[in-house]
Parts: C-alpha cells; structure tokens; sequence
C-alpha cells in the first residue's frame, strides 16, 4: 500500500514557538486515521500542513505523492475541511453546492444532491443561518463531493452535539465506504475516534507519541498491575509509557512485542482510551517537567 | 471561478449600478436646460471680449441649483475610488481571513493565483468603469459650464474652476479610473497584509487621503518643467493685493490667473523689478495718497518698472498630465496587485 502522507522530519515555527517538530509519519491509504491529541498540540498544524494552507519550516512532507497544495490536480485530490466548518455566511446553501461544482472539475453532483436530500438542508438557506451541525454538514459535502482520494477534517465534530456528532460520523463512514477515500480525522475526544478509526496517531506537546493501526497499538500494550516495584526493573524489551503507584500497588502501561511472563503482573488489555490518556500523561511527565525547570 | 467572483460581488454591484442609475436620471432630467440655457446665451459664435461678459452672464445665470449639483457630483466622483479601496478592496481577501472561507476557497481544484487574478479582474475592471462612467456622464452635462470656462467667465463661485485645479483635474478625464484602480488594490493589499477588515480599511483611507492631497500639491506641478512669462502688472485682470508698512511702503501682489491665457495652470507669481529681481517695496512714488489704492496703482507700479513674473503650466498640458497621473497611479496598482499575488500565494497562517 501506497502513503497518503508521508512525512520526514516535519517542522512548523509560528514566530519563535514551534507548533509541530520532528515529525516523520507514513500514513497508508485506505485507512480511516484519527489524529488525537490535547489541544494546541499541533493537529491542526499538521493538517494544514498536509492541505497545503501553510508550508513547513523543515522537513519536507507528501501527500499523495505529491507538494500539498501545488497546482490544481494536487488540489481536486484532496478534500480539506478546516476547523470550524467555515461557509460564507450570506451565500445560500445551493450557492455553496453551485461554487463546488463551479471549481472542481471532479464534482459528484448526484452525491451532492443525495446528500442534501439525506440532510433534509433548505436549498435557499443562507449558510449564516444554519446549526453548528448543518454547518460541518454541507463543508464535508463540499470536501466529499469533489471526489478526494483524502479527506483532511480538521475537528469536524468539535461544535457539534452528541446526537449531531453520531449523526456526523455515521455519514461520514457511509461516504468512506462508497468512495473508498482515505481519511484523517482530528479530535481532542477520543470517544469520537474510538468507533470509527483504525489507525491512530497520537500527538501532543508538538510531537507525534506514536503512530499505527490500532489493532497492532492495542495488542501491543498492556496495562500491568502488581505489588509495588521500580518500573526500572522490567525486561529491556518493555517500555513503560505510563507509570502509577500506591503504597503498594503498582500499575504500568508498557509497549511490547512480546508477552508478559512474570507471573507477579496481572496482565490486562488496554482499550483506545487507556492508550491515548497513557501517551499524553507520559508527555506530560517529561516534557513538562524540563520546561518547568528550564524556566526557573 | 467567474461566477463564484460575480456572486460575491453582487451587493457591491448593485450599489455601483444604483449610483449610476441616480447620475443617469439626475443628468438626463436637468443636462437639456443647461444646454438650452448655453445656446440662449450667445456664446456659441461670440467674438472677442464680448465673450467673456456673456459667458459671465450664462454661469452667473445658472445660480445655486447646478453649483450644488456640479459640487455633488464631483463629490462623489472623488470619493468613489477610496469607497470602492474601502468595501470592494479592503475586504475581498480580509474577510476570508477573518470568517476562515480563506480556506474553502482555496481548497476547491483551483490555484490561489487564479482565484486572486479573477478576484482582481472583476472588482478592479468594476471600480474603474464604475468611476470612469460616472466621471464621463457628469463631464457630458457639465460641458456648457467648462466651455464657459473656457470664454473666461467664472470671475468666482463653485463653477468658476478650471481644468487644472485640483477638484476638476482629479474627477474629469482619464485620472478617476488610475484612481479607482489604485485604491481597489491598495484596500486588497493592505487586507492580505493585515488580514482584519476593519484596519485594512483604516490604512486604506488614510493613504490614499494622503496622495490625494501630496500629489496635487506637491507632485502633480512638476510632471513637466514649468513654464515663466513676465507680464506688465497693469495687463492684470485678477489679483491678489495686499499692502501694509508704514504708509503703504510695501505690497505683495499675486495674478490669480495669466492675461489672455485664462486656462492655463498658474503655479506661481511674483512682482520684479527692472533687473529681474523680487521686489516687495512699494516705489515712493506709488505711497502718495493719489495712487496708493485704486485703479492707480498698478499702472504707477509699471511706470516704476515693476513686472509679474508668472510660473506655470499651459493649458495645451492637460492630457499629457492626465495621462501621466493616471499613468502613475496605474503602475502603483500593478504594483500593489503584485504584491497581493505574493501574499496569498506564501502559505503562512
């Protein structure tokens, strides 16, 4: 399988803070990828980056094969949907239907016009009056119906309410399994990817934690507890990502290839939340505690 | 990309196309008394000084209704450029900036590059017919009025100006559509710069106010090299004449206009002695109570060999101005429309 994003040593700087460092990802296609993270991590950094809207400060990044963003094939091949869902607020919604089809040679028309009808959208409705949800509605029709290869949605469900954002994510594994388009999908909650991703990326404090199909994340890491013991002393071929202790208990989540024999753990699996939760308390811990001590 | 650019342009159009509808309706129903007014006049196939006194009669005939029109609609020919910099070009890339479709727009199949050039090309070709018609529909209605001028009538009074004085140069010809040009893309590039519509605006107004007011004061007279006469003071028809000291022992006088040459564009003038020089003492000849004030003093001033030395630019010079200012302001807007182009296509946030 091919990459649709392929990146080595990806880098952002707005001014003098970096939004995105070191990032080197190779993204399959075919997969539905949900980039999780807290916010300011730099999610929407990397999509941006991978749309096109900004170019990096280092390192090089390909999206399809091709520079994001160079040239009007390199765009009809990618379906960007930038945070917020933004529409132009006085043009109506069959403006909006009538623009994509003006400026992408690919558009699906009869997609489109299915997905009004499915949506129940007023065609004669001024965009600025719609829902947050109707909203992130028609800017994905406008991503999906151009016939992208890759949808980039940059937090599509952050404004909506629970039932509009089942309601989003339900759609839009419809329209991933008809078109067979690749996705990469950013959220701050990992309850909104936990159904509908299968490869994850997690990236905090700038920098990717891990990246892999979720399958392989989540047979890989286990959660272990036992009596309480230096996590230093575990076999070389465990990496502890998170640690906690009691007086006398103690619960790790490590990384291996391998199974865990020491029959003292009581080994359980983990699910997509531990996981994340695990990565982004681990960033905390180490990062945040030298820049702590870099700013004394 | 055209019918996008069109769509979003519509609100605009309709107040261009409202504002030339009213110049239409207000010239079509007021321009064929004006005209009749001119040929009742006698102008037409005048000879000689006759001329200027019917002319002075004609303007003095038209009375306050058209001196408010003629002052309004240049009003408005003046101000279209910068409404147009401030609601056609300050917001056309601010606006998407600031409501994020900056990034619907540029992730459809199509270049920035290209949706910028059909984004100019439509708002910049629209603000300068736009300017242009309106300037050519109030030059059509004003005709009689400028050929009066041109008798040399007009001793003062809102239609007494000239085709070289800063409001008629600046609304008539060629120069409202550098303007219109100009400050289109000086709103669309000071709002690619700022990316916020309201101080795009702000900046957008207050440069191009300043060129209007640095040109034609400090720029426009020096296009080409000024020309000099040196007249005699008495062939002066309208001066400017003050005296002060000690028994009138010193005067400054200007010509308000050329002897003769009443279209001409009279930068500057001064009052020389026999050798050339400035003078600003009045001859004691001149001091004595007989002909300090009145008709009598210019001519002792010329029996005393005081002259005017004019400076200024003939009136033969208006289009090579025209052309040139318009010219000026037509590069600065390629210029701008450049660096517009640069902006959007650098991918930063």
């Amino acid at each position: 399988m091919t990459a649709v994003i392929e990146s080595e040593g990806l880098g952002k700087r707005y001014r003098r803070l970096w939004a995105l460092t070191e990032c080197t990802l190779s993204v399959p296609a075919g997969r539905v990828v949900g980039l999780v993270g807290p916010n300011g991590a730099g999610k929407t950094t990397l999509l941006s980056l991978a749309s096109g809207m900004l170019a990096p400060t280092t390192g090089t990044i390909e999206v399809l094969g091709g520079r994001p963003g160079a040239g009007p094939g390199q765009l009809a091949r990618v379906g960007y949907l930038a945070q917020n869902a933004p529409v132009y607020a006085e043009l109506s919604v069959s403006d909006h239907l009538k623009l994509g089809a003006r400026l992408n040679p690919g558009w699906d028309a009869a997609l489109a016009a299915d997905r009004m009808k499915h949506l129940d959208l007023d065609p004669g409705r001024k965009a600025g009056t719609l829902s947050g949800g109707q909203r992130a509605q028609l800017a994905l029709t406008l991503a999906v119906a151009k016939r992208p290869e890759l949808l980039l949605l940059d937090e599509p469900v952050a404004s909506l309410d629970p039932l509009a954002r089942r309601e989003f994510l339900q759609d839009l594994m419809e329209a991933v399994a008809e078109q067979q388009v690749s996705v990469v999908l950013s959220s701050h909650l990992i309850s909104d990817l936990e159904r509908v991703c299968d490869y994850l990326i997690v990236l905090v404090g700038s920098r990717v934690r891990v990246a892999g199909p979720v399958e392989e994340l989540l047979a890989s890491h286990h959660l272990l507890s036992g009596p309480r013991r230096d996590p230093a002393t575990l076999p070389a071929g465990q990496q502890v990502i998170s640690a906690s202790h009691t007086d006398v208990q103690t619960t790790l989540l490590v990384r291996t290839a391998g199974p865990v024999l020491d029959p003292a753990w009581t080994v359980s699996g983990v699910t997509m939340e531990d996981l994340v939760l695990a990565y982004m308390s681990q960033a905390g811990l180490g990062r945040g505690r030298r820049h702590l001590e870099a700013q004394r | 990309m055209t019918w996008l650019a069109w769509r979003q342009f519509r609100m605009q159009a309709v107040v261009a196309a409202a504002t030339l509808a009213v110049f239409a309706v207000v010239f079509a129903a007021t321009g064929p008394h004006l005209a009749s007014l001119y040929a009742a006049s006698g102008l037409s196939g005048c000879r000689g000084g006759r001329c200027q006194h019917l002319a002075n009669n004609f303007l003095g005939q038209l009375g306050g209704t058209y001196g408010v029109l003629w002052t309004l609609a240049v009003a408005i020919i003046l101000l279209a450029p910068a409404v147009i910099g401030l609601f056609w070009g300050a917001p056309l890339i601010a606006r998407e900036r600031e409501t994020g479709t900056a990034a619907l727009a540029w992730n459809q199949s199509i270049t920035r590059t290209r949706w910028l050039a059909v984004k100019l090309t439509v708002g910049g070709l629209g603000a300068m017919a736009l300017t242009e018609v309106l300037s050519v529909m109030q030059a059509w209605w004003a005709a009689p009025i400028g050929r009066a001028l041109g008798y040399g009538g007009g001793a003062a009074g809102t239609l007494s100006q000239g085709r070289f004085s800063a409001l008629v140069f600046a609304s008539h010809g060629i120069t409202p559509l550098g303007y219109a040009a100009f400050a289109f893309t000086l709103g669309v590039t000071a709002g690619a710069l700022i990316r916020r519509t309201l101080p795009a605006m702000a900046v957008t107004l207050a440069i191009f106010a300043a060129l209007q007011i640095v040109v034609p004061l400090w720029v426009r007279p020096h296009f080409f090299p000024a020309r000099q006469a040196v007249v005699s003071v008495a062939s002066l028809q309208e001066i400017s004449l003050t005296q002060g000291g000690l028994d009138g022992s010193s005067f400054t006088l200007h010509a308000m206009n050329i002897p003769g040459q009443p279209a001409d564009w009279l930068l500057s003038s001064g009052s020389v002695n026999a050798a050339g020089q400035l003078v600003s003492t009045t001859p004691a000849a001149c001091t004595a109570p007989s002909t300090e004030d009145g008709p009598n003093f210019l001519p002792c001033l010329a029996s005393h060999g005081i002259r005017e030395t004019i400076t200024y630019q003939p009136a033969s010079r208006f289009w090579a101005f025209q052309w040139t200012e318009t010219a000026i302001y037509l590069v600065l807007a390629l210029a701008l429309a450049g660096s517009c182009f640069r902006q959007v296509s650098r991918r930063r946030t």
